[in-house]
């Protein structure tokens, strides 16, 4: 990494300035103006498609904008899934495909870094789907159980 | 007195790291052992030796413990350390590998297995004249009699695993109906943390602080104190910060549990380092032993950093046959020492673990400041092990000094591509009730703001400006000049994404 010091002007309307102080492909370096004034350091990395900042020891993920991300966030929200909040493994399996759930209700137990997550669901409705088994290794975001609203109530 | 030629590590990431340094200033050879996932980890790199243990789930790697044992054996290993969590605690791991002629370095088989049953070790407690948290007996799943041993105790109640510790197995139960479930979730979880499922109940004590006593003590029966560490800054009844002193004893409070934690020690027949952990009712005074630890505590170093006295280097002498060559009055703490855990889990996302390649890790350095650190830059965290990356701790001459060291050394701390506790812990160490050192275990639940995501958008709205920025000079080609763009410029806004979901 060769260090290169340079000011970049940041849109007067956002007010950022940004100092790179060092710089390589996958790194920026450096610190930034804040609004309120503050000077504070900051650490980019780029990886793949995204860009991930850290600032002031809170982090963040950025991806640029692209036609099928703006599309999932104008489409419909696929509401129905519920999804695993972590990576680990499928311990417990507590419904199946037709049964009827409470808001609250127990559906499946997630392991992950040994300790259980247990997924409870959201809202009252009916299991339409359970779209893993027990000892199924999933990821973060992964559909467990597919939820319907009751019907004819 | 001859020391070891060559000590075996039964264990992976920060503590197998911290224990070979040891074990490496100290001129004994080394050898580690690593499960697939960790075979680019630091404590392979770091051991003379290191041996595949081929497979990825603890229970067929750093829980085998036949593979262990026959590894140890044929490097010709005289001693197996074994670190804290895994084997440390299973006295059918300890008995095998006198067995097999190593020495375990920690306490007999017959003290491990007193200690890790809750029930009995409480038993030794009273016998020694500490007191202790009323409880009930060991509840096994299929059985019944849970319904009459609630009654007894009355809810809230907690269902505590009788093996290990570290918060797993433990739940809090506020009603009857409640209970079986939660203690057979409790119960799964010990059998696959512990290899242990048995659980009892015990009566809850909210708002109370957790102080335990470090203890030390040599084959000839010679027991001392290394004083106290504060642990009530705790998620899910696991500790995430800790200091000592601890800022609710007085001295003469001190005095007491220092007391009883060696009381305890000599009870249970313990030698080697061994940690006596007590509930602490800060307005009455009042404590209770709640269990003692038959390992080296995940956060020693805040004990070793106050004394100048290293806490493995002891472990290691104690089990070769040394005895310690100090006393009691030898022990004078200097100034103030604080632990922060580095988490790999969200504190947003209540507390749920993270995983992912560790793209960015620069840890703070300079004086007072140490980190025992289990991860490299690069590395993939997994979500086979434990969440825990890494320990910071400072040193400083009074509390104000080492929380000041702490803040400065947390905030120029950079970690990218996984999700950490991080900004939890800098609201946590700059919260005025910690900062007033009036805190207890109630202390993450009741501040809320702890683990809210920052409201104000001057860091998100800068750090995508970054991002928007980089993103474009990566983009263009060398020698173009550093033309501003505006955000005009760009497609469309910038969407940030959930840290987790990072490849």
């Amino acid at each position: 990494m060769s260090p290169s010091a340079e000011m970049i002007e940041a849109p007067a309307s956002d007010g950022a300035e940004i100092e790179v102080k060092l710089s390589s492909p996958s790194r920026w370096e450096g610190s930034v103006q804040l609004h309120d004034g503050r000077t504070v350091p900051f650490l980019a990395h780029r990886y793949g498609q995204q860009v991930h900042v850290w600032i002031s020891g809170e982090s963040y993920v950025f991806s640029p904008p692209t036609p099928i991300g703006r599309a999932r966030r104008s489409g419909q929200q696929a509401s129905d899934d519920i999804v695993s909040p972590v990576p680990g493994v499928v311990i417990t399996v507590h419904v199946a495909a037709d049964d009827t759930v409470t808001a609250g209700q127990d559906l499946v137990i997630v392991e992950s870094m040994k300790t259980e997550q247990i997924v409870k669901s959201p809202r009252d409705g009916v299991v339409q789907r359970v779209s893993v088994e027990e000892g199924d290794r999933v990821d973060k975001g992964m559909r467990l159980v597919v939820l319907v609203p009751e019907v004819g109530e | 007195m001859i020391l070891f030629s060559k000590v075996l590590v039964a264990n992976r990431g920060e503590i197998a790291v911290r224990v070979l340094q040891t074990l490496q200033a100290m001129g004994i050879a080394t050898a580690a052992i690593y499960a697939d996932p960790d075979d680019n980890a630091p404590h392979v790199a770091l051991a003379d030796e290191a041996f595949a243990l081929e497979g990825s789930a603890a229970e067929e790697t750093y829980l085998d413990r036949r593979k262990i044992i026959a590894l140890a054996v044929q490097c010709g290993a005289e001693a197996v350390h074994p670190g804290y969590g895994f084997l440390a605690e299973n006295p059918a791991f300890s008995k095998e590998c006198v067995e097999s002629g190593l020495v375990f370095i920690g306490p007999s088989p017959e003290t491990i297995e007193l200690l890790g049953d809750k029930i009995r070790s409480k038993d030794a407690a009273v016998q020694a004249g500490v007191p202790v948290v009323p409880s009930s007996p060991m509840w096994a799943p299929g059985e019944s009699q849970a319904d009459d041993m609630s009654a007894e105790i009355g809810f809230p109640l907690l269902v505590k695993a009788a093996a290990g510790g570290g918060g797993r197995g433990m739940r809090v139960v506020e009603r009857v109906q409640d209970l079986y479930p939660a203690l057979e979730s409790a119960s799964r979880e010990a059998a696959s943390a512990f290899g242990d499922g048995r659980v009892f109940l015990e009566q809850y004590i909210p708002a109370a602080r957790h102080v335990e006593f470090q203890v030390l003590a040599d084959s000839s029966g010679n027991t001392i104190h290394l004083l106290e560490r504060e642990c009530s800054v705790q998620r899910r009844y696991q500790k995430v910060i800790e200091e000592t002193p601890s800022p609710a004893l007085d001295q003469s409070l001190r005095n007491k549990m220092a007391a009883s934690a060696v009381a305890m020690a000599k009870s249970a027949g313990y030698t080697n380092a061994g940690t006596v952990e007590f509930l602490v009712d800060a307005q009455t005074g009042d404590y209770y032993f709640l269990e003692m630890n038959a390992r080296i505590q995940v956060e020693h170093p805040v004990t070793e950093e106050t004394l100048k006295l290293d806490m493995v280097e002891w472990q290691t002498r104690i089990a070769s046959g040394e005895l310690i060559d100090f006393s009691q009055d030898d022990i004078q703490p200097q100034g103030h020492a604080l632990e922060c855990r580095i988490y790999a889990e969200d504190p947003y996302d209540n507390f749920a673990p993270a995983t992912g390649q560790l793209l960015a890790w620069r840890p703070p350095s300079g004086m007072g400041i140490r980190l025992d650190s289990g991860v490299a830059e690069g590395q993939e965290i997994t979500a086979y092990y434990d969440s825990m990356l890494a320990k910071l701790i400072v040193w400083g001459t009074d509390r104000q000094a080492s929380i000041g060291r702490m803040l400065r050394a947390l905030e120029s701390f950079p970690v990218l591509g996984v999700t950490t506790n991080l900004p939890f812990l800098i609201r946590a160490i700059n919260h005025p009730e910690f900062q007033s050192g009036d805190y207890d275990t109630g202390f993450i639940g009741k501040n809320q703001e702890l683990t809210s995501p920052p409201e104000s958008a001057i860091l998100s709205g800068a750090a995508a400006q970054i991002a928007e920025r980089f993103w474009q000079s990566a983009g263009r080609a060398s020698g173009k000049g550093r033309g501003a763009a505006t955000l005009q410029d760009m497609p469309g806004p910038w969407q940030g994404l959930p840290k987790s979901t990072l490849p």
